[in-house]
């Protein structure tokens, strides 16, 4: 429960043994109905990430033209920003790469969530389009780029936590089962 | 909240093919568009050129109908907005809309100040910093190209003529084209692109739908089907054809009801 692998999550429920005495089923209820909620929480961490999505690229849309451009000898520090054909060929490979990353998470059962370095890359992808006057064309592709990735990344994050809810309703059955036949 | 397994199937799928393909179909559709709008430059300051020259010897001469002639009959061609020579005042010495002619144009309007923006005008620019884009009266998007007109040895050495061997520019070409083709052509391609990303999308859901289906889903009902069958005492049919691994699934069921019902026996007899 400590790590942020997903792999040792499942690992660690499936070893968990049956408490022999009525204060031990109560305690491991307990934990197991406090994971519940942490799982429900996570399990939303995805819809969040989108929406601070959505809001920073509605600000990027409103501000982002308004912003002044660099003075020319900080442009000249950084030299010629690259060209909108190249920014927008790397969107596509990140997108592309991000899209088989998650994918592959899915297809493993690893639980692990990348939003926050998602929503970074976007941010830079705005900001380099910025500076390239260019950003006006290619907003749209970014916006896109970004709910296609953050979608599939929230939707994998949901899907996951729900799968561990399950099982710790289920384990939770078991320690009531537990209980009634102790008491029986 | 518990999906189907189809959901869970289809979903990640739908999502990924979309989104992915709307990105590229943007990215695409603004390399095009971007593609199409520097050939439509080129070609427009090569049309600027073309008059310049044929201007030139005219102008050498100061022969100004034949100037005004050129001007008219380039301004009357289909898609041409406007055709108009400044001097180096600003002031339109010939166009092909005769109203204009003799008016001062202000150097802080579009198409001026790209030069005029600085302290010392500039004498030369790349085509795309010539080209600037508006509307006209009727609602039509206008790609206009200002083409320097400049000095060489022999206007300055010419008879008739009190140019300077020092002024770079005599005066400026203003040229304009309706994009209204460009346009129509741009509107088609977004709904192509627009058809191809639903046939993709369709094509995809129903494809992975239909193929989960036949081999996984329906085998899954009849298993399903069978379990429940079993369940309920009906111990004595056979599993259902299925693929290989579901096929021993069904089996094994059998042989677990099978030995089940044994047991029962064996507990039951006295």
């Amino acid at each position: 429960m400590k790590t942020r692998s997903g792999k040792a999550m499942t690992k660690l429920f499936h070893d968990l043994p049956l408490p022999e005495t009525p204060e031990g089923n109560e305690q491991a209820r307990r934990e197991a109905a406090a994971r519940v909620r942490a799982y429900q929480r996570r399990a939303l961490r995805g819809v969040w990430y989108l929406v601070a999505f959505l809001g920073v690229s509605l600000a990027v849309q409103q501000w982002f033209s308004h912003l002044p451009d660099f003075p020319p000898s900080a442009r000249q520090l950084l030299g010629l920003p690259p060209s909108p054909k190249m920014i927008s060929g790397l969107l596509i490979v990140y997108s592309f790469s991000a899209l088989i990353l998650i994918l592959g998470r899915m297809t493993t059962g690893n639980g692990a969530f990348s939003g926050l370095p998602h929503v970074g890359y976007l941010v830079v992808f705005y900001l380099f389009y910025h500076v390239a006057h260019a950003l006006d064309d290619n907003f749209h592709a970014v916006l896109a780029a970004g709910i296609t990735i953050l979608s599939l990344e929230s939707y994998h994050v949901w899907t996951w936590n729900q799968e561990r809810i399950r099982q710790e309703k289920q384990h939770i059955i078991r320690l009531d089962r537990m209980r009634e036949w102790k008491k029986g | 909240m518990e999906m189907s397994l189809s959901a869970r199937a289809i979903v990640p799928v739908t999502i990924t093919v979309t989104g992915f393909v709307v990105v590229c179909c943007l990215l695409l559709y603004q390399a095009i568009k971007q593609d199409m709008i520097q050939d439509t430059v080129r070609h427009e300051t090569a049309l600027a050129q073309t008059v310049v020259r044929s201007t030139r010897y005219a102008m050498l001469k100061s022969d100004r109908a034949t100037v005004q002639n050129i001007v008219t009959t380039v301004g009357s061609q289909q898609d041409v907005e406007q055709v108009r020579i400044f001097n180096k005042r600003g002031v339109i010495m010939f166009s092909s809309r005769p109203g204009e002619l003799n008016r001062q144009v202000d150097r802080n309007s579009e198409g001026c100040i790209i030069c005029h923006g600085g302290a010392t005008p500039l004498a030369t620019m790349g085509s795309m910093q010539q080209a600037r884009r508006y509307q006209n009266d009727r609602g039509e998007t206008v790609l206009a190209i200002t083409a320097p007109i400049y000095n060489e040895s022999d206007c300055f050495t010419a008879t008739c003529h009190l140019h300077s061997a020092s002024q770079k520019v005599l005066g400026t070409l203003d040229i304009g084209l309706s994009q209204k083709n460009l346009q129509a052509s741009l509107a088609a391609l977004r709904s192509r692109m627009v058809l191809f990303s639903v046939m993709v999308l369709f094509l995809t859901v129903v494809g992975v739908s239909a193929l989960l289906r036949r081999s996984l889903f329906q085998p899954l009902q009849r298993l399903t089907s069978y379990a429940l069958e079993l369940a309920a005492g009906q111990g004595d049919s056979e599993p259902p054809e299925l693929n290989d691994e579901l096929e021993i699934i069904g089996r094994t069921l059998k042989e677990l009801a099978e030995s089940s019902v044994k047991n029962s026996g064996k507990i039951s007899r006295p």
